[in-house]
């Protein structure tokens, strides 16, 4: 699976768990506080739905380490090499 | 029932209903029940080597799990100090409260192994728990396993709970209002804990354990209403340490559910007050409590059996909140005409979000100073978040984006700023310089 291809699965479940960001212009470099309308409890749906998706498993310490859009596409990538 | 320390009131149910369920908990898959005499029995087993080891302050990461309710019960029945940590902790923090042993995951023990170099050999019965949020000055309140029974006694007296109740624990055990409402209000009462299985289990927790309580912050009720989330088991929540926007009671009271309220700090064991009638925010005081106003509206709490034995090692922290037993919170608040205590806000400059993160907004704004240098600044909180209020214009959003983006790579998620706001003019300050936060709350909020 490609890079681009995480990247848009991932925009797809962030507009799902949170429709409020529906209409918002997501990027990698997108910073999840303060360019999106996510807080910390659709942040926890949001990866718990990329775990399930993606069958990969994002250590809950980590989690407050992802900082960025681009940062939960890298913690998926890295884990599923 | 009051009892005066752990061992008492788990004694007590092992010996008057030792078949009542006492805990339940996941383990692969499948739901475990242990009674109060398994429960009674596998904490003194524990206690029992603990007491051997030699150790006299244990270092507790409060996974939430059964084994670690087990250590925190069976280290303070063992005569030892327990200090109660999150993923967070720091050497700093290990080294202040004299911990000489640690309990949680090798990923979180290993790097702080070497800061246990303490001894507390007085600490017997007593609990520490860390303040959130500060950094600069960490502060871990003393209490003892004497006033957090007082305390669930409390609860338990305005809003009982019975054995055949079950009480859903999702919040974090190191902070007093989850150990306190979230596992031991439960235990006082003879009923069935819940231990919820963390953030991930977040969405099935309730459809998992079918709770009939449940104790909760706002940001995380909030969540589990509009996802629908809450099992029909459910007739009683208790929502505490934060502010909570009023669709939420009301949607919970339209589902049938009761409501109440807690106020409380860590430095009064948890609440001191709840609300019991259907105004789910005028709220009565507790049995053991006195609560007074001063002229300026502060609240003041007098409750001898559950007031903490003070900040550890910091006399002088102590006594500037502290006075003649009397707890000077930086709360605001005002009785009405049925001697019922409503909560207007805070004199003190801390932010106290839905989730219930403290935020010390001196200490955070001097974080932020450095990356913002020169720049008229204040951090607020706007509808639940954290906002960040700038005198400019919004070319300067990227700008400053960028600027405070190292500061906010150390914060944990929840202690984020999630809003930037510009604003034409300069920020209100008073004669000293102090910014005046409710005059630039109003004035946010209504532009």
């Amino acid at each position: 699976m490609t890079r681009q291809e995480i990247l848009e699965q991932t925009l797809e479940i962030v507009h799902e768990c949170v429709p409020e960001t529906e209409g918002q212009e997501l990027k990698e470099s997108s910073v999840i506080n303060t360019d999106t309308a996510i807080d910390s409890m659709g942040f926890t749906l949001i990866i718990c739905r990329l775990e399930a998706t993606f069958n990969v498993k994002i250590p809950d310490r980590q989690w407050q380490k992802l900082y960025t859009l681009g940062d939960v596409v890298d913690a998926i990538e890295k884990r599923l090499k | 029932m009051r009892f005066s320390s752990f061992d008492e009131l788990l004694r007590y149910y092992a010996k008057n209903t030792p078949q009542a369920p006492a805990l339940q908990f996941e383990t692969a898959g499948k739901l475990q029940t242990l009674d109060y005499a398994a429960l009674y029995e596998t904490i003194q087993s524990r206690s029992a080597v603990l007491k051997r080891s030699g150790h006299t302050c244990l270092g507790l990461f409060c996974d939430g799990s059964f084994a670690c309710v087990v250590e925190l019960f069976a280290a303070v029945s063992a005569g030892l100090q327990v200090v109660l940590l999150n993923e967070n902790a720091t050497a700093q923090q290990l080294q202040l409260t004299d911990v000489d042993t640690l309990w949680g995951d090798d990923d979180l023990t290993q790097p702080l192994l070497s800061a246990c170099t303490g001894s507390a050999p007085n600490g017997a019965g007593q609990l520490l728990f860390f303040t959130s949020g500060t950094t600069a000055k960490t502060k871990a309140v003393a209490l003892t396993e004497k006033s957090l029974c007082a305390s669930a006694y409390n609860g338990g007296a305005l809003l009982p709970l019975a054995p055949q109740d079950r009480l859903l624990c999702m919040l974090p055990i190191d902070h007093v209002f989850g150990f306190v409402c979230g596992l031991l209000w439960g235990l006082s009462c003879g009923a069935c804990v819940a231990l919820g299985r963390g953030p991930r289990h977040y969405f099935d927790d309730c459809a998992f354990f079918r709770p009939t309580a449940l104790s909760a912050v706002p940001l995380l009720l909030g969540f589990l209403l509009q996802k629908n989330l809450l099992s029909d088991s459910l007739r009683l929540i208790l929502i505490g340490a934060g502010d909570c926007p009023t669709q939420i009671p009301a949607a919970l009271q339209a589902m049938g559910i009761r409501v109440s309220f807690g106020y409380g700090l860590t430095e009064t064991s948890s609440g001191v007050a709840l609300s019991l009638g259907s105004d789910p925010y005028a709220m009565t005081v507790c049995p053991d409590d006195t609560i007074t106003l001063a002229e300026d509206g502060e609240i003041l709490i007098h409750c001898p059996s559950c007031m903490m034995q003070g900040y550890y090692k910091d006399a002088e922290a102590t006594t500037a909140v502290l006075q003649n037993g009397v707890l000077h919170t930086g709360d605001l608040g005002s009785f009405d005409a049925q001697g019922l205590l409503h909560i207007i806000g805070r004199k003190k400059e801390i932010l106290v979000l839905r989730d219930g993160t403290k935020i010390f907004l001196p200490e955070y704004e001097r974080d932020l100073a450095a990356a913002l240098a020169g720049k008229d600044f204040a951090v607020i909180e706007e509808n639940g978040t954290i906002t960040l209020v700038l005198r400019g214009d919004n070319s300067e959003r990227d700008a400053v984006q960028r600027a405070i983006e190292p500061v906010m790579q150390t914060q944990p998620f929840g202690r984020r700023i999630k809003q930037i706001r510009f604003v034409n003019q300069p920020l209100p300050r008073t004669a000293t310089g102090k910014i005046k936060r409710w005059v630039l709350q109003q004035k946010v909020v209504t532009e």
